[in-house]
């Protein structure tokens, strides 16, 4: 007599748990990655608490002072030294907008080329499970550690801020636009990020050039950077409201390409 | 008997290469089904087109009551497949990967588990359950990946080369455990180049090259194509008369002798070999041994696979 056959497709959040659970223990065994997952946030939560300690510390020039004045015309008027804290304070908050962007990249990319290389994808294709759902599965894995790295890492910035810095300073990151930004835009980024990763780890097998490719995600967000530090854009509502906006949309788009990308006949056929 | 795989003209093509061409078979429940071809054949495809991975070009398939094109999802949950690598991953422990796989599968946790480990006990592995699976031989690899294939009881299993580079131990326990699933009722859908293992497990044979060239139970095809032989060793040597008047038993096709036997060829070896018997002890002959000459099915496969070449 014929056994009962037991499988059904899986529902879906049983399917993202079980992915989930999977490539987080695979990653945790990966020293290297975690290694590369901690790097970035670890460098710019040090150098950022320790660029307003000086700031505290050492007393800007007369020099420095105007220059910054004519920069950040919101800071005019503030005593020098609590004008250069909330100056620091600020920009550096836009390189927190660098963790979502370099941080789920390599982790995406291990997700999909480490799978190819050791050859697992037939068998998980070969399971009732849609690709469509294995794909988003595959995205929140690795969105979550690296959004929950950000928002620790900005946590512990924003404290140590306020216990250490100027009044202004703890007023620039605790003020309500830059929090918005960083829960709304942070995951934004971060399933950009994620996405590209698995759209470019369809197309090559080395985890090195797809890090190198894309890599380029950090050019938009350091030429913000940089254009929010010589005054050439100012952050304010709107902008971010804009960026939001743009975001969405660059999801959206990513995660259709990825899903055209990862159909299970390709996965199997034209993927080497 | 019911069939639990039936494909019309089914055909793949990749650009200008047809790796599957139009391909009508059947293969029944609870029966062990050889796929015999050469490398580059096309077996692989078929493989992943009757589990619902890759999509016909053209033709339909219905496999375990399912349509292809239109119920892949359960197809899949009907199934089972065993790849040509064993695809684990490997720094995680081997249950985990099985718990996971069966998780993918739909099953509730705790049948998961009892799952996990039926499979894992019945591979032998259920020690080293804790242990990564990159610390596993190639064989327990294997074994492993057999085990995922088998966990969710599908109705028809897909082995593709289950004991190339197995050492004989693990192979016969591979082996025993096709006996099993087909003591169970189970289809297994066994692709293979070991022509001995696939002569010993299957009930019949598909001898494929893009197309299926032949299919039968392995004894009917050495039947078929090089008579039903038997074999007598008389001490000490046959003499001419004992040919002579073998070759005068009625049903004898042909005899000659051959290494100090005579080989009988007949159509109904059953009524035959009492009379052969018979008429050599009434002419004073002394019998040793008389047997059943089988042809080796590897001679079968070059007859029927090669000359396409």
């Amino acid at each position: 007599m014929t056994a009962a056959v037991l499988a059904v497709s899986p529902a879906r959040p049983t399917l993202v748990r079980a992915v989930c659970v999977r490539e987080w223990r695979e990653a945790l065994g990966n020293k290297l990655l975690v290694g590369m997952t901690l790097l970035p946030p670890v460098v710019i939560l040090v150098a950022g608490i320790a660029a307003v300690a000086a700031a505290a510390v050492n007393p800007p020039s007369d020099r420095d002072v105007q220059a910054l004045y004519a920069a950040a015309p919101a800071v005019a008027g503030l005593d020098p030294k609590e004008a250069v804290q909330g100056f620091i304070a600020t920009y550096f908050l836009i390189l927190f907008m660098l963790i979502p962007t370099v941080v789920p990249l390599t982790m995406a990319i291990y997700s999909v080329i480490g799978e190819k290389a050791s050859r697992t994808l037939e068998p998980l294709l070969a399971t009732p499970v849609g690709v469509g759902d294995l794909l988003f599965a595959k995205s929140l894995a690795s969105t979550v550690p690296s959004v929950i790295v950000t928002w620790a890492a900005y946590g512990i910035y924003l404290a140590t801020v306020i216990s250490i810095g100027s009044r202004a300073a703890a007023q620039a990151v605790t003020a309500p636009r830059w929090i918005l930004a960083i829960v709304v835009l942070v995951p934004l980024l971060t399933l950009l990020s994620v996405n590209l990763g698995i759209l470019i780890s369809t197309r090559v097998n080395d985890v090195r050039v797809a890090q190198q490719i894309g890599g380029l995600v950090v050019v938009p967000v350091v030429g913000l950077g940089i254009a929010q530090v010589t005054g050439r854009v100012v952050l304010d509502n709107g902008a971010f409201l804009e960026m939001t906006i743009v975001l969405i949309v660059l999801d959206l788009a990513v995660f259709w390409l990825a899903r055209v990308a990862f159909q299970r006949e390709n996965i199997l056929v034209r993927w080497r | 008997m019911r069939s639990v795989v039936r494909t019309e003209k089914l055909t793949k093509r990749f650009g200008a290469l047809t790796a599957v061409d139009g391909i009508d078979l059947e293969v029944h429940e609870g029966e062990v089904f050889g796929f015999l071809g050469p490398n580059g054949a096309g077996k692989t495809t078929t493989l992943r087109l009757l589990c619902a991975l890759i999509a016909p070009t053209s033709g339909t398939a219905e496999i375990a009551g399912f349509q292809l094109g239109r119920d892949d999802s359960k197809i899949r949950a009907a199934v089972g497949i065993l790849t040509e690598q064993p695809g684990l991953y490997e720094r995680q422990s081997a249950w985990d990967n099985l718990v996971f796989y069966a998780t993918l599968y739909g099953l509730p946790s705790p049948v998961a588990k009892a799952q996990a480990e039926r499979y894992l006990r019945l591979m032998g592995l259920w020690e080293r359950r804790t242990e990564p699976v990159v610390t596993f031989s190639r064989g327990m690899k294997q074994k492993m990946a057999i085990a995922r294939a088998a966990l969710h009881e599908p109705r028809i299993l897909f082995l593709d080369e289950p004991t190339t580079g197995l050492d004989p131990d693990a192979a016969k326990t591979v082996r025993e455990f096709i006996v099993a699933l087909r003591g169970e009722g189970r289809t297994v859908f066994l692709c293979t180049h070991n022509l001995d293992e696939a002569d010993r497990l299957c009930d019949r044979i598909a001898f494929f090259r893009h197309r299926v060239l032949r299919i039968a139970q392995p004894d009917d095809l050495r039947a078929e194509l090089y008579g039903r032989a038997t074999e007598i060793r008389l001490v000490p040597k046959p003499r001419a008369e004992d040919l002579v008047s073998v070759q005068a038993v009625p049903g004898v096709r042909e005899a000659h002798l051959e290494n100090g036997s005579i080989i009988v060829a007949s159509a109904d070896p059953l009524r035959t070999n009492p009379l052969l018997v018979r008429a050599l002890v009434d002419g004073g002959a002394e019998i040793a041994f008389v047997t059943e000459r089988r042809a080796h099915l590897e001679e079968v496969y070059l007859k029927i696979v090669e000359p396409i070449e």
